[in-house]
């Protein structure tokens, strides 16, 4: 718990900077879905803790981060992912870290992108794949970025 | 009770998840109701000093950039503007020769962007002019180039834009010069699709999109791109193209809404 409001105003910060200045063809690095993945994991938090703090943060993200799609998805998106997170158990996450939360980023932007490009989904699959492959791995090299800098790995598992 | 007890407790993470999908998925059915749509605008409005920061940063670094294209744009748009005052005067007293009904005049309101939003590959935007600068809902939203999309809410002060770059997002197009409509969409980048198009139309590369007579909202003749390929569907008598927008989605940064003024 105390992980989740440590890097509550980091992960805020994170994401508005990269909203405004650090975008690349218009997409967007999901900041706050790495931050509810990496920060379900600490052995201390239970599935439950988890599960509303991620649905917490969804709710900030759609009313105060202007999410641009409906409001509810974030919350839909960071309660199950931050559910699923919480269930990993720490010998796993310890030895596959990496695999780990990519595996939830995966997760968590293909149910978000479901909503976010449904008529594609439905119409232009091609288009559906591209545009979820690019935030997938956008996503995935900022946070492969942070985790190196910021030492987050044994941060998260010795918490 | 206690065995009722005991199974919330074995089964209590699995209560919240459940619970919490069901509150996400209510929130997303009631998207359209009016609490929603202003408890989400009055939380915009409470917490835009969250993005006050970024944006000064933004406006910063790429200052001296944007500097450089305006005067240059000023320069190209005043010549421009020189020989089309000349059409200007010879159109209008055509027109009157001829008895046409007077057009429409616009006003345009200048915005800056409060916040991109959160969302990967942005679909709508807040900018910082609401009800207070009679900003309306519907009203077209411009930037220097061209079209870029619409208000769908407003507040006191501040709106929210629909992009063109918003899956859902529609709007009745004409390619001149053959004038042909067709309905556009956005499918990725900075490139639209428009549809319905007639096949035994007359369209080629470089053709200039421009707002049709068609739409309610949208006044005629605004700029919204150039077409960059076309296809044709052999089991369909319309024919695809697709342009690319003037306006580039990645760098908006202050905008026009349109305003509906006097007559000309």
């Amino acid at each position: 718990m105390s992980f989740y409001i440590k890097l509550f105003p980091f992960a805020v910060a994170l994401q508005l900077l990269f909203s405004e200045l650090l975008t690349f063809n218009g997409y967007q690095a999901n900041i706050m879905l790495l931050y509810v993945i990496l920060s379900s994991m600490p052995s201390d938090n239970n599935a439950s803790q988890s599960t509303i703090n991620g649905f917490l943060v969804g709710l900030f993200t759609d009313f105060v981060l202007f999410s641009g799609v409906y409001i509810g998805v974030s919350s839909l998106v960071f309660s199950i992912c931050g559910f699923w997170a919480s269930k990993v158990s720490h010998n796993f996450a310890f030895r596959n870290f990496d695999l780990y939360w990519i595996a939830f980023v995966h997760l968590g932007i293909v149910i978000y992108s479901l909503f976010r490009y449904d008529y594609f989904f439905f119409n232009d699959f091609l288009l559906f794949l591209s545009n979820c492959f690019f935030v997938t791995y956008f996503t995935c090299f900022v946070g492969f970025i942070l985790i190196r800098i910021f030492s987050l790995k044994e941060a998260i598992l010795s918490a | 009770m206690s065995k009722l007890r005991i199974i919330f407790k074995d089964y209590q993470e699995r209560f919240s998840l459940v619970f919490c999908i069901f509150i996400s998925f209510l929130l997303i059915f009631n998207n359209d109701t009016a609490v929603i749509k202003k408890s989400k605008i009055n939380s915009l409005d409470t917490f835009s000093f969250l993005f006050a920061p970024f944006n000064w940063l933004d406006n910063q670094l790429f200052l001296n950039k944007k500097l450089e294209v305006l005067s240059s744009e000023n320069l190209k748009l005043n010549l421009e503007n020189q020989v089309l005052k000349v059409h200007e005067d010879e159109n209008i007293r055509f027109r009157e020769f001829l008895n046409f009904k007077k057009r429409d005049s616009y006003n345009f309101v200048g915005a800056d962007v409060i916040s991109k939003g959160v969302s990967a590959n942005m679909s709508s935007i807040l900018i910082d002019r609401g009800q207070e600068d009679r900003v309306n809902i519907n009203d077209p939203v411009l930037t220097s180039k061209g079209v870029i999309g619409k208000i769908i809410s407003t507040s006191k002060s501040s709106a929210e834009v629909q992009l063109i770059s918003d899956v859902n997002f529609r709007l009745s197009v004409k390619i001149v010069p053959d004038d042909v409509e067709g309905i556009l969409r956005w499918i990725g980048d900075d490139i639209c699709e428009i549809a319905e198009l007639k096949k035994i139309s007359d369209i080629k590369i470089g053709d200039v999109v421009l707002t049709s007579n068609l739409s309610i909202y949208f006044p005629p003749n605004l700029p919204v791109g150039e077409v960059i390929s076309i296809f044709e569907k052999s089991d369909s008598s319309n024919r695809i193209v697709r342009m690319k927008l003037y306006s580039d989605l990645s760098t908006i940064n202050q905008l026009f809404v349109v305003q509906r003024g006097d007559e000309l």
